[in-house]
């Protein structure tokens, strides 16, 4: 039985090659993000590895909470003493202090080297056995006039060597000349940032750690175990803020960390694997449904010939596990190939990662092929069962129907339930306040249940729908609009479950365009309505902060009235868990130049704000029932704490103010944060503020290269403009949706066109042309897919509106020419859907089609 | 009389080589105008396939197909369309309506197809002709065999076709609807001065026409008038 299905499915390779590849897609998206993100993870692990090679232990600093990769993270370092402590411990050979830090590097023209916001590493040379910078060409700096950098940099600047190459640190602009290109841990750069090796003291003075150290590394003498080593140095350093770790042990967790990194980007991408793949199983089912319609006298004959309703289902079902396979299997190569592509694609939107050669783990190909199958046969489940309610009676009788379900009469009550239930999932995970995992769980499991309830109810809309989108064409093609419209609403549940498909692609669309210009528009009327202040200061990409000496220096250019710093820190409150987020403001200086809500207080409370008081914002007062008068115990980052007294309730729609507000001087005393995340600036009253401006612009160019004033409108224009990269990344991801979805379309009016072969064949036979029959299947495809365009808009929008509520302060914007611009591309995808099946049509033997039966 | 539609020395030939099969072996056959005409013959004789030849659906092998003094042979795939179109009206054995249009939007299909106008007049004598009167609003599904053959029968008329081909006209239906259908061909014959080619292979159903020219292993073996109903 499952033999004569085979041969069936190889016998019907179009519909084979067309039906797997709808898994096939998604696949790829999921395998390639698995090889891309293993291969970025064993990159660096092998940089890791490599560069601790000869490093037994490692002594870092260490936050109590919190990555230190994060922008805001205090930076620690480690006094020098403690290097002496460390190498009296016996067993130890040798052990060196390293410096790790940041400092803006520049190209010849003097400009900054690093575009956007890729990092500028310095480093210092280590002694041997430590050194993981290795020349490439020419040697290690020497002397505190020479340096190093990284291959890949110095490749892209075109230095060479001799040249001499200006740095900045906190220290002022200093060039040395370039004595070495290196490459650390076996590669030639990471990614798009830059490396600058210096020699100790001299990296010591650019970061402005002199007589501190950001690590210590440090060589066993043979024979001394690691672990015992480990142990004996943990004893002589202090026991908090100090990690020390093995050489292994220090790999593994930069590894972890990186893993940690990465985690959001894997997470991102395989959401919109399973998207794709989500419309790869409307097309499986819709696809199996069409055929078993078009089987139903092959099953009665196989029933009359004594196969059993049990040998029917897994006959299908066997069909669907090989399409599964195949298509997974396709998606898997897919995938290999694509991985490549996923790095050009995130190149191309600013994160330029390292990954060498591709890494295919075990866990890709079996999770790719486990999830591939399973959307394949749960998209074969019900259509297999309804082959199973053939009457081996079909068999003799022409055009008999296949029965209608025990159970069909609860189908659109069931519908109504899902779609119902999913908006209340959608509702719980929305407005819950749960955390970020449940929260995509319900979400997600929402949307699924309101696509399916919907898909499942359209059948209903097709009529309506297809009249409304269909009446232009009737209008402009007559006859051939007229059928192509009939021919849509022939079979109602079919065009749903066709249109269902790239309707789950537009209402994303829909979404993410809405959902992207509510948050420029968050972010204008916050700048409008919150920014007193005439410049913001800001490191370029704005991910790094920066040293507090632009607000004295500023503070002097004519036409600036005052500067007022602002630092982000993370902290964690006694009793409570998680973490929150602190604003570090000036309290003389901060309400001038930035105007917040307050539900309680006013500004003056900022202004007598003082180290031991705290301001609380709204919606985090609500939650943990604070009022004015409350303590909290305010832990850092850097092990240290703070009893605060709350001051008042402020109630900031912009979001700069987070859960608590405390003065700088706290941010940079315990919580360890002397450098400023932001800045805002005003001028003189009457000051020349173009002139003013250019002043601001040199002085930061000359002396603070890694820090950038904007106006409020470039500002706002930055921001937008990040968020319509991340737009338009989303939009290239969900294109893949799309794309199944038309494959989609493709299949079911090849399908129904194969059934209407002799219909086809009379109306070739009395004089309609081929191009006639071309126009009707085009615009049966542009009906279909403006079906699912019109609900999908609808969906989406309604979906907007529900999130838009779900968040404090955010507004609501529709953008109504990109609405359009999305309902006329899904008519164009019909268009381009219909390229294929219109050939064939029209490419029918006319006899041979009057023949068919 | 000058023949709206004649064959000269038409063959069509299947496959190639040994396993070549002849459907036709050179036929040459005129049809005047405003005659009906019944081609007869048993399965496999070719009377099909030389109304596939005659009606544009298929090429000769060899020879040539005039209708209305157009040479055949002459037209691409676009124009042969068009002539079919403009110039022919086809009735098929297995009614070949469309099931989402109604029986009067099937009726007047080939008027739709070309994007003319209908000339109500002349649908109202076509619609009184075949007698479906009060179920024009009907789709395919709503009627009887019959019915829908009538439907049939007034669509390949309702363009004024030059000729009519019928192919197994009555293959489908019940003797009463049967005499019914043959009713209205010769009525259009009669009344209209419609050509009629029909392809059938029932002695009773040829008896209808005017001529019979029956076809036997490709070749035209007689050409005849029809027997006497009495006889």
């Amino acid at each position: 039985m499952f033999r004569v299905e085979l041969k069936g499915l190889l016998a019907r390779k179009l519909r084979l090659g067309l039906t797997a590849f709808a898994i096939a897609l998604g696949v790829t998206l999921m395998a390639g993000t698995y090889i891309f993100t293993d291969t970025i993870s064993a990159s660096f692990d092998s940089i890791f590895s490599e560069s601790s090679k000869g490093t037994d232990v490692t002594v870092t600093p260490q936050l109590a909470f919190g990555s230190s990769n994060d922008p805001n993270a205090p930076g620690l370092s480690l006094p020098a003493s403690l290097l002496e402590r460390v190498r009296s411990v016996e067993g130890v050979a040798t052990a060196a202090g390293g410096i790790f830090g940041q400092a803006t590097t520049f190209d010849k023209k003097g400009k900054r080297l690093n575009k956007g916001g890729a990092p500028a590493f310095v480093a210092s040379v280590q002694p041997a056995p430590f050194e993981g910078f290795v020349p490439a060409e020419g040697r290690l700096p020497r002397t505190a006039d020479e340096m190093a950098l990284d291959k890949a940099t110095v490749d892209r600047a075109g230095f060479a060597l001799g040249d001499m190459v200006a740095v900045q640190g906190d220290a002022p602009r200093k060039r040395y000349r370039l004595v070495g290109a290196v490459r650390l841990g076996g590669v030639d750069g990471l990614g798009g940032s830059s490396s600058a090796v210096m020699t100790l003291p001299e990296a010591q003075r650019v970061t402005g750690r002199t007589g501190r150290f950001d690590e210590i590394d440090v060589a066993a003498k043979p024979g001394v175990d690691k672990a015992a080593l480990k142990a004996a140095i943990r004893k002589v350093v202090p026991a908090r803020g100090v990690a020390v770790r093995t050489g292994d042990e220090q790999a593994k967790k930069q590894s972890l960390d990186l893993r940690d990194a990465l985690s959001p980007l894997r997470t991102i991408l395989l959401v919109f694997a399973y998207i794709s793949l989500f419309v790869g199983g409307f097309i499986i089912f819709n696809t199996f449904s069409i055929t078993v319609a078009q089987r139903t006298r092959e099953f009665a004959l196989f029933r009359m010939l004594g196969a059993t309703r049990r040998q029917i289902l897994r006959a299908v079902l066997g069909e669907s596990l090989v399409l599964g396979v195949l298509g997974s299997l396709i998606g898997i190569a897919g995938g290999l190939a694509v991985a490549p592509g996923l790095k050009a694609l995130l190149k191309a939107f600013g994160a330029d990662l390292p990954a060498n050669g591709l890494v295919i783990e075990s866990r890709t190909i079996v999770v790719s092929l486990i999830v591939g199958v399973l959307v394949t046969l749960i998209g074969g489940v019900a259509p297999a069962l309804r082959a199973t309610r053939v009457p081996p009676v079909a068999a003799l009788r022409e055009g008999i129907a296949l029965p209608a379900g025990r159970n069909s009469r609860f189908a659109t009550p069931l519908a109504v339930l899902l779609t119902l239930a999913g908006v209340a999932a959608l509702v719980v995970g929305l407005f819950a306040g749960l955390d970020s995992t449940p929260t995509l769980t319900f979400v997600g499991a929402g949307a699924a249940a309101v696509f399916i309830g919907v898909a499942l109810l359209s059948p209903k809309l097709v009529r309506p729908l297809a009249s409304f989108v269909g009446w232009p064409l009737e209008r402009v093609q007559g006859l051939t609009g007229r059928l192509a419209r009939e021919n849509t609403t022939r079979l109602p549940g079919r065009t749903a479950v066709t249109a269902a498909a790239l309707m789950i692609g537009v209402t994303l669309v829909t979404f993410v365009s809405v959902f992207a210009a509510g948050v420029k528009k968050t972010i204008d009327q916050a700048v409008d309505t919150g920014l007193r202040g005439d410049l913001i200061l800001e490191s370029p990409g704005g991910q790094t902060a920066f040293t507090d000496a632009t607000s004295t220096t500023l503070a002097k250019v004519p036409g600036v009235a005052a500067v007022s710093p602002i630092r982000f820190v993370s902290a964690k409150v006694t009793g409570q868990s998680g973490t929150i987020s602190v604003t570090g403001i000036d309290p003389a200086t901060f309400s001038e130049m930035y105007r917040a809500g307050w539900e309680k207080g006013s500004d003056a409370v900022l202004r007598d704000l003082k180290p031991g008081d705290v301001v609380v914002g709204k919606s985090y007062a609500e939650s943990h029932d604070l009022d004015v008068g409350s303590r909290l115990h305010v832990l850092s980052a850097t092990g240290a704490s703070i009893d605060a007294t709350v001051r008042g309730i402020i109630h900031d729609k912009a979001g700069l103010v987070g859960d608590l507000a405390m003065p700088n001087q706290v941010i940079a005393s315990v919580f360890g944060q002397k450098q400023n995340a932001v800045s805002f600036l005003l001028f003189d009253r009457g000051a020349d503020a173009t002139r003013t401006k250019k002043v601001v612009d040199a002085t930061l160019e000359r002396q603070y290269p890694a820090v950038e004033a904007k106006t409020p409108k470039e500002f706002k224009d930055e921001q937008a403009g990040q968020v319509n990269t991340l737009l338009a990344l989303f939009y290239a991801l969900l294109a893949l949706a799309i794309v199944v979805s038309l494959f989609g379309i493709v299949n079911t009016l090849v399908l129904s066109i194969h059934e209407r072969t002799r219909e086809l064949g009379m109306l070739r036979a009395i004089g309609t042309s081929r191009r006639q029959v071309r126009r009707m299947i085009r615009a049966e495809a542009v009906i279909t897919s403006l079906i699912g365009g019109v609900i999908g808009i609808v969906l989406g929008l309604g979906l907007s509106v529900l999130v838009t509520q779900a968040i404090d302060d955010f507004s609501l914007a529709i953008p109504v020419g990109t609405v359009i611009l999305v309902f006329v591309l899904a008519g164009l995808a019909g268009v381009f859907a219909a390229i294929l099946p219109a050939r064939r049509a029209a490419r029918l033997n006319v006899l041979e089609a009057l023949a068919y039966e | 009389m000058p023949a709206l539609v004649s064959a000269t020395d038409v063959t069509r030939r299947y496959g190639e080589g040994e396993a070549a099969v002849d459907a036709l072996a050179g036929v040459s056959v005129d049809f005047p105008a405003g005659q009906f005409t019944a081609i007869m013959g048993p399965s496999g004789s070719g009377k099909s396939t030389l109304m596939h030849i005659l009606a544009g659906l298929d090429r000769p092998t060899s020879g040539t197909v005039l209708i209305d003094g157009t040479d055949l042979g002459a037209l691409d795939d676009k124009r042969l369309t068009e002539l079919r179109r403009d110039k022919l009206g086809f009735i098929f054995q297995s009614f070949n309506l469309l099931p989402v249009l109604t029986a009067q939007e099937n009726i007047l299909l080939p008027l739709s197809i070309a994007g003319r106008d209908v000339d109500p007049a002349w649908l109202e004598t076509l619609v009184g002709t075949v007698g479906l009167g009060d179920r024009l609003t009907h789709r395919p599904a709503e009627l009887s065999g019959g019915q829908q053959q009538r439907v049939a029968v007034a669509r390949a008329l309702v363009s004024r076709p030059a000729v009519v081909f019928a192919d197994e006209p009555t293959g489908n239906l019940d003797s009463r609807a049967s005499e019914e259908v043959l009713r209205l061909l010769r009525q259009a014959v009669d009344e209209f001065g419609q050509t009629v080619i029909m392809v059938t292979h029932e002695q009773a159903s040829a008896d209808v026409a005017d001529r019979i020219v029956e076809v036997a292993d490709g070749r035209i073996v007689a050409d005849r008038a029809p027997q006497p109903a009495s006889s």
